[in-house]
């Protein structure tokens, strides 16, 4: 706790390194493009679209790994670009917007989400899962453009 | 030239709006995500790191117009979000990488256009390396297009820099 109050964001290589925080938005970038890139496969798939020629439960465990990979790029960036100002992310509304839809996306997709894809016959109730699923991840997109403008 | 361009009631509208800017970056962004996840995808698959137990024509043809519309979104929002702001964006060096970029990724496209990315046989003659070179190279670009889309940030033109050492 006392090396937490006593951290200065202007010693952090974030602030000193002309590069350090442009090289952690590409990777943030990356992250959730591959992140929800591969969800939305696993959803067009729920809504009877995209790659029709497999399953979505077969969708789903061929994106898996690359799901949580692009996960462990955002939640790697994420918290370092959250390190070159808290508290000025703190009392941002939209970031914590933001970290509580993520909270709520990231439970959604390895329960709800993943239960239905790997249903025998997702049908209707897929589709719902499958555009709530895609709304979660989107409003996280406008949630962090919008830290920058609230 | 390029105040007259940005001075255009649509451009001048974009950049004065509290809202409209904002909501086409999210969107731009938003677009990257449906299209760059599924560009990896398919590069991987080319590569046969991912999506092993798809046939390459099924990964390529069934994202094919998921990804179109992805790049429609953000090709559309990137045009608009430039358009407004024309005179700002158009003296940065890395606006003007980006533009180079994009042009490459759309000569990638055409280049390999019938070789790998419509290219039936690949399912039965396996991947040639030419369309696993292909691949390493749209990914190199893409990631160089969002890097030179962050960068345009960082860039300040001298004449400021030397317009804030004075106001110090």
């Amino acid at each position: 706790m006392a090396l937490f109050l006593a951290y200065d964001p202007a010693t952090n290589p974030l602030n000193t390194n002309e590069w350090a925080f442009p090289v952690c938005e590409v990777m943030h970038i990356v992250g959730f493009a591959t992140l929800i890139g591969t969800i939305t496969m696993v959803d067009l798939r729920l809504l009877g679209v995209g790659i029709k020629k497999a399953s979505a439960a077969e969708l789903l465990r061929d994106t898996a790994p690359w799901t949580l990979f692009g996960l462990a790029l955002v939640l790697i960036s994420g918290p370092l670009i959250f390190s070159s100002d808290p508290n000025l992310y703190l009392a941002n509304p939209s970031f914590r917007f933001k970290i509580t839809t993520l909270v709520i996306a990231i439970i959604y997709n390895y329960t709800i989400h993943r239960k239905v894809a790997r249903s025998q016959d997702p049908g209707g109730f897929g589709k719902l899962v499958a555009i709530v699923s895609m709304a979660l991840w989107a409003s996280l997109v406008f949630a962090g453009i919008f830290i920058a403008f609230v | 030239m390029f105040d007259w361009l940005q001075g255009m009631a649509i451009a001048t509208a974009i950049r004065e709006s509290a809202l409209v800017y904002p909501i086409l970056l999210s969107l731009h962004l938003t677009g990257m995500a449906l299209f760059g996840g599924m560009i990896l995808m398919t590069d991987l698959r080319l590569l046969g790191i991912a999506m092993t137990k798809r046939s390459v024509s099924d990964v390529v043809g069934g994202l094919r117009p998921w990804k179109h519309l992805g790049l429609t979104m953000v090709v559309i929002c990137g045009a608009l979000l430039a358009w407004s702001k024309i005179a700002l964006y158009w003296p940065n060096p890395y606006f003007k990488l980006k533009l180079i970029l994009l042009t490459l990724v759309t000569i990638h496209a055409l280049v390999f256009r019938n070789s790998v990315y419509r290219n039936p046989e690949l399912d039965r003659t396996g991947i040639p390396g030419s369309a696993k070179f292909a691949a390493v190279l749209s990914l190199v670009l893409w990631i160089g297009l969002v890097s030179a889309g962050r960068w345009i940030g960082y860039w300040e033109p001298e004449k400021e820099k030397t317009t804030a050492v004075q106001i110090r």
